[in-house]
């Protein structure tokens, strides 16, 4: 068996990302024509601009895997979107009301103040990213073989809200500073659930993968 | 007053992308398949195209029953996967001849070069 050298072959993470959100068929006659072409510049242009084509490519192809796969199921997707929004306005106020119901239990704030504010401030974000991972697990798992745009398309809608609260707390001349420390805590939530989507497609993967050995 | 009125088939008309698609495939004949398709409408309309701009059309065509397609066999070229070629059906041939009649009658007339450039 014939190794290439890892230069000759399309970039690993643009390969990855199509396989996250085309279908299996969609991937054999799309990703064999992008290796075509990129074997093609390869040896017309040379590998840097033919991996600069290749990403390209995928940037540019991306978006339309996107639709294709909402059209393909619109209301499933569109069902585990909402399901996925309304669970992730209860699961975000769980951390909160856990973390200062058992904080005066155990009187936290008067024997270890340091805790107190830890669990107060990073223990709720860190329970904020830990119930987006759920959320995102449910809705990966509701939407079935739509897991990616599902999942992608609940964090777009979280995103597009962290978005215009941001551009409102900037207004309201809050210290950019903190701003942009609140900003990243609420972007680790929508990432969260992108993840979850990721692992729940990869686990779905390598289990057909493993059904058609 | 009378008028004669042409009936128009509901919906069944060729957006731009997939009129270019189609002319594309009859040029290509048996050898249309998602690269050379990509290539040669980007060698006769000079712009960028994705392949996955060409794939979308092509099976929204499908869906529409203007292309058919069938899988070739796995080369090492494409890191061992298969072609899948594509044909222009009957259904499409009729709507790309109606789409050129309509874009022919809409010009008839119109000199672009004295005009327009």
């Amino acid at each position: 068996m014939k190794f290439q050298p890892d230069s000759l072959r399309p970039p690993y993470y643009a390969l990855w990302l199509i396989n996250l959100f085309a279908s299996s068929e969609e991937t054999e006659s799309l990703l064999g024509d992008m290796h075509e072409e990129f074997s093609e510049l390869v040896l017309t242009t040379g590998v840097a601009p033919a991996r600069l084509w290749f990403w390209r490519q995928t940037i540019a192809t991306l978006p339309h895997l996107f639709i294709k796969s909402f059209q393909g199921a619109p209301w499933l997707t569109a069902v585990a979107v909402i399901a996925g929004f309304l669970l992730m306005r209860t699961v975000s106020r769980v951390p909160e009301t856990a973390i200062f119901a058992l904080l005066p239990r155990y009187r936290v704030f008067e024997n270890h103040f340091s805790t107190y504010v830890f669990f107060s401030t990073y223990g709720i974000a860190l329970g904020h990213v830990v119930g987006s991972l759920f959320v995102g697990f449910g809705v990966a798992v509701v939407a079935k073989r739509r897991e990616m745009i599902a999942t992608t398309a609940l964090a777009l809608v979280f995103c597009t809200l962290i978005a215009i609260s941001w551009f409102a707390s900037i207004s309201w001349r809050w210290p950019v500073h903190d701003a942009i420390t609140w900003l990243l805590w609420q972007c680790a939530d929508p990432v969260a659930i992108v993840v979850a989507g990721v692992m729940v497609r990869n686990r779905r993967s390598r289990g057909q993968i493993l059904r058609c050995t | 007053m009378f008028y004669n009125v042409e009936v128009m088939p509901d919906r069944d008309y060729l957006g731009e992308f997939e009129h270019l698609i189609v002319l594309a495939l009859l040029r290509l004949d048996d050898l249309a398949y998602g690269v050379t398709v990509r290539q040669e409408i980007e060698l006769r309309t000079k712009r960028e195209v994705s392949i996955g701009a060409v794939y979308a059309t092509l099976d929204r065509l499908e869906r529409k029953g203007y292309v058919s397609s069938y899988r070739g066999d796995p080369t090492p070229q494409r890191g061992g996967r298969s072609k899948r070629f594509f044909r222009v059906t009957q259904k499409g041939i009729a709507a790309v001849n109606r789409a050129q009649h309509a874009l022919r009658r809409m010009t008839a007339g119109l000199d672009f070069i004295r005009s327009y450039s």
